[in-house]
């Protein structure tokens, strides 16, 4: 599982998403002057030596290149930021904190100039201290790396542009100034970008020593700031995490960890790491439960089982620029065609909560749309009505199950309604690719998406403003393009703060495109499994809605 | 093993069918002879009328569909409801949060046997999907596959077995090169190749174009890929009985090397070729099955009783019916055209020792 499924769709747009955010400020619900989070930096005393885990495989172990939650889940405890989240359970999980800042920035009026200072005595787990310049040179090794973060951070002043350092790569970038002496980082932007403090958090900005290769070090551990460190990294056999031994308690705003050390052995088939969770050979299982295991799961072992949805959406994209669905009665009938409690229980063994929103439950700006009901003999008559009854439809779909049910689904449905479907499944490597492509002309698609950072910016302006829409590399696969919502898309951007009424915009933008014009098929909010041996104490359980399972404050019983 | 009527003991079923003819031989056409033995082999007539059963039933999967199931075999049923016993019965169970409380769901119906009027006879998959009549219509496939991939590889291998071993010199150094090159690669990895760069785009060269997904993507790169394992042994026979006196006598009247090859080589290894069609049936359902299992022959959300297997791989602790059912019917398809097989190259040749190379 990748921690956004669909991550290779985003190298080279997300330069465009950065680019084109002119949020100023500081988002988030106008945490601008707030000093922090509570989270205890101290152990909570229910230490243990070993926790062991069957992990999947992590793309990389290096924080400038990993893109995965196999990689983030593990590797949050080890690199750290400048800013991070909560180690709290639910919502408020989404809250940003300063890490290896003091505290939050200082942004000037026009959100353009950011200013941090960074914590006294900090210190990386090779013993050597942690100064100012190592995060510009974080930063510039993402760009030599080619990381696929690069484009989150087009907008600091002199990384744009055919002299920029994105292009150069020479130089240093000459919007982030620092002072090793005073500890402090001031960052420019070219413009306001209202969730530069959730990029800031990514992975890609974690901190790394001046002087570390600008190669994939994954196999060679990185020293760490947070309080663990990788001992050891095997690609494809598993990893060792131990205690950062410099740690000293220097990021109070997280907590330092229970157990000592992790030992993760990757298994990327979950009805082998299921297995070795129920004999207690792990005490954790990274996938999510097969659907076939899902039953014994639920009755015999329902008290070590957890289940949870984090931020995603998954819908059906359809091509609002082409026949037969920019033709907005065709594109009702195929919302109507399709039943979402079907697909869950069906294809996702009822690991689902249906929706017909864009935007997943638990944002602010979230307002449940319930603007239709499946109901194939009406669709049948709408597609009629459209005239494009008969017309054959390209769906599109990666060749792996779920996914793969869940498009001949599709397909099936569309059948049912009075198009002749014609299927292309394909390998998941070239997926996104391949339907983010034009001239592919893929008319009715499976697609999904989960957050980068919990900010609307993320979901309708990068999946849906028509201004967006690219040949290549296209994130609005479905050519949603509607002129007063991309306006409305344009100007939220630039607002400063997420007040109430901010919100309600965002709200009217998901309702509007949803069911008004009817350009998307949403069906689900996927939910998730974690499952642990008989060792863990449960009590100790805590998910947060961007870090998911915390297994720092685990323990056992 | 060559056996001698005289010989005390043998293991050799067909060797002592030879040697027990009925009657007199003299004047009997070889082909006469070979029903007279092969209508003694009762084990593999058995298997035989088998094979028939199944490619009737396979053959009747639009009337059992149309006028039994009442369903197609890519129509899905998920959320909908059949009766069975004047009850309704979810085709496949509903999961999900009810009250904050989570189900698990999605474990489809089990076979019903007649109790629901001839729906779901063999239950249903995951895609609410009548397993019966997708088993019916995948026969079909798999056995279109298996047996027009069988004529055309059997074509080809005939021709170059023939141009090989008669002409010999170049041409039988190019064409064995070219066996020799198709051979180098296993040949389920070079199947699995082509299948899977076919099915993502078709084929659009040569003025052919080959629909990604279309039934002729699995049937030609199965032929392609088993054209040495026919042709080789042809060119074999070939260069035996180029040498032989009746070539030389049609040579010595003046017949061309096309009537030679064509009037006078060719019938003389017509049993080799019956015999290899029907063992290369069975193999070619098997590769077919495999490819799909893999998701390069038969492309979804057609059926085949590979892809069938694949579908119910995930399934298999829930509903194992999904997988076990379509390996029935390979192992009962294979089996038969095997055994019988067997038995037709014993009737035709009781001495020969015409075998499919183990790959």
């Amino acid at each position: 599982m990748t921690k956004r499924s669909r991550l290779t769709r985003f190298v080279g747009v997300l330069a465009l998403l950065a680019a084109l955010a002119f949020l100023a400020g500081c988002g988030g619900g106008g945490n601008k002057s707030s000093s922090g989070g509570s989270s205890s930096g101290s152990s909570s005393g229910k230490t243990y030596p070993v926790l062991r885990v069957a992990w999947d495989a992590p793309d990389y172990m290096d924080p400038q290149l990993y893109y995965t939650v196999a990689a983030y889940q593990i590797a949050n405890y080890v690199w750290t930021g400048l800013l991070g989240y909560k180690h709290v359970p639910g919502p408020a999980g989404a809250t940003l904190v300063p890490y290896l800042a003091e505290k939050m920035p200082t942004i000037s009026a026009d959100g353009t100039d950011l200013k941090f200072v960074l914590r006294p005595n900090l210190h990386y787990s090779n013993g050597t201290a942690v100064k100012a310049s190592d995060f510009r040179y974080s930063n510039e090794r993402a760009f030599k790396m080619d990381s696929p973060g690069v484009g989150f951070f087009s907008s600091i002043q002199g990384v744009s542009g055919p002299n920029g350092y994105a292009t150069t790569k020479k130089g240093h970038i000459s919007g982030i100034i620092t002072n090793d002496a005073n500890r402090t980082i001031e960052i420019k932007l070219d413009h306001p970008e209202g969730d530069i403090l959730y990029i800031l958090a990514l992975e890609f900005a974690h901190v790394v020593p001046s002087g570390t290769p600008a190669t994939d070090q994954s196999t060679h551990p990185i020293p760490a700031t947070g309080p663990y460190m990788i001992q050891s990294y095997t690609p494809n056999r598993g990893f060792v995490v131990v205690r950062n031994p410099h740690y000293n308690n220097q990021i109070p705003t997280m907590p330092s960890g229970n157990p000592d050390k992790v030992i993760g052995t990757i298994i990327t088939d979950p009805v082998a790491s299921y297995q070795r969770v129920v004999s207690n050979k792990d005490d954790y299982d990274y996938n999510t439960v097969p659907n076939d295991r899902l039953p014994e799961a639920q009755s015999k072992f329902n008290d070590r089982l957890r289940i949870y949805t984090n931020a995603n959406t998954y819908y059906y994209a359809i091509n609002n620029a082409i026949p037969p669905f920019n033709n907005m009665k065709a594109r009702e009938a195929a919302q109507m065609a399709i039943d979402p409690q079907a697909i869950i229980s069906g294809v996702y063994g009822g690991l689902g909560r249906a929706t017909q929103n864009f935007l997943p439950p638990g944002y602010p700006q979230y307002r449940k749309i319930d603007a239709w009901h499946f109901d194939l003999a009406k669709a049948k008559q709408l597609v009629q009505q459209s005239g494009t009854a008969g017309q054959t439809v390209d769906v599109y779909g990666p060749n792996e199950d779920p996914s793969k049910a869940s498009t001949e689904y599709l397909a099936g449905q569309l059948a049912k309604i009075g198009y002749k479907p014609k299927l292309h499944l394909l390998a998941h490597a070239v997926y996104f690719q391949t339907i983010g492509n034009q001239k592919t002309k893929a008319q009715a698609m499976f697609t999904d998406w989960y957050q980068d950072y919990p900010h609307p910016i993320d979901w309708f302006d990068t999946l849906l403003n028509g201004d967006r829409i690219t040949q290549l590399h296209n994130n609005n696969v479905g050519n949603v393009n509607v002129p007063s919502v991309n306006k409305e898309i344009n100007a939220l951007k630039k607002i400063t703060t997420l007040t109430p009424e901010v919100n309600d915009r965002w709200a009217k933008v998901d309702k509007d495109l949803m069911a008004t014009y009817h350009t998307t098929i949403p069906y689900m909010n996927r939910s998730q499994t974690d499952f642990f041996s008989t060792n863990v104490d449960m009590n100790c359980y805590v998910f947060s809605v961007v870090l998911y399972w915390d297994w720092g404050l685990s323990c056992m019983k | 093993m060559a056996t001698d009527s005289t010989s005390d003991f043998t293991l050799d079923p067909a060797a002592l069918l030879a040697a027990e003819e009925e009657g007199p031989i003299e004047g009997k056409s070889p082909w006469y002879l070979a029903w007279r033995r092969l209508r003694r082999n009762y084990v593999a007539l058995g298997f035989l009328l088998l094979f028939v059963t199944i490619l009737v039933l396979c053959l009747c999967a639009p009337l059992y569909a149309n006028h039994v199931a009442h369903t197609g075999p890519n129509t899905g049923h998920l959320g909908e409801t059949f009766t069975r016993d004047g009850k309704q019965v979810q085709v496949v169970s509903k999961g999900g949060f009810v009250n904050g409380q989570f189900h698990a769901g999605g474990i489809p119906v089990g076979p019903q046997l007649w109790h629901a009027g001839g729906r779901y006879v063999f239950g249903a998959d995951n895609q609410g999907r009548d397993v019966a009549v997708r088993l019916l219509y995948g026969g079909l496939n798999s056995l279109a596959v298996g047996i027009g991939s069988a004529i055309i590889c059997m074509f080809f291998a005939i021709v170059l077995a023939l141009l090989s071993g008669y002409f010999g010199g170049a041409t039988d150094w190019t064409i064995s090169r070219f066996f020799d090159l198709i051979w180098a690669f296993p040949v389920l990895l070079l199947a699995i190749a082509l299948g899977t760069a076919l099915s993502i785009n078709g084929f659009h060269h040569f003025g052919i174009n080959i629909q990604s997904g279309s039934l002729w993507i699995p049937i030609l790169v199965i032929s392609f890929v088993l054209i040495p394992y026919v042709g080789r042994p042809l060119r074999g026979q070939i260069l035996s009985l180029r040498e032989k006196e009746f070539i030389e006598a049609a040579t010595s009247q003046g017949a061309s090397s096309w009537r030679v090859m064509f009037s006078e080589l060719l019938p003389n290894i017509a049993s080799s070729i019956l015999v290899f069609f029907m063992l290369i049936i069975a193999s070619n359902i098997l590769t077919e099955a495999g490819l799909s299992f893999l998701g390069a022959g038969v492309q979804p959300p057609n059926a085949s009783w590979g892809t069938m297997i694949a579908d119910g791989e995930d399934r298999i602790a829930t509903a194992p019916w999904l997988a076990i059912i379509p390996g029935i019917m390979i192992v009962l398809t294979v089996l038969s055209l095997n055994v019988f097989g067997d038995g037709l190259r014993d009737a035709l040749d009781p001495r020969a020792k015409v075998r499919m190379d183990r790959r």
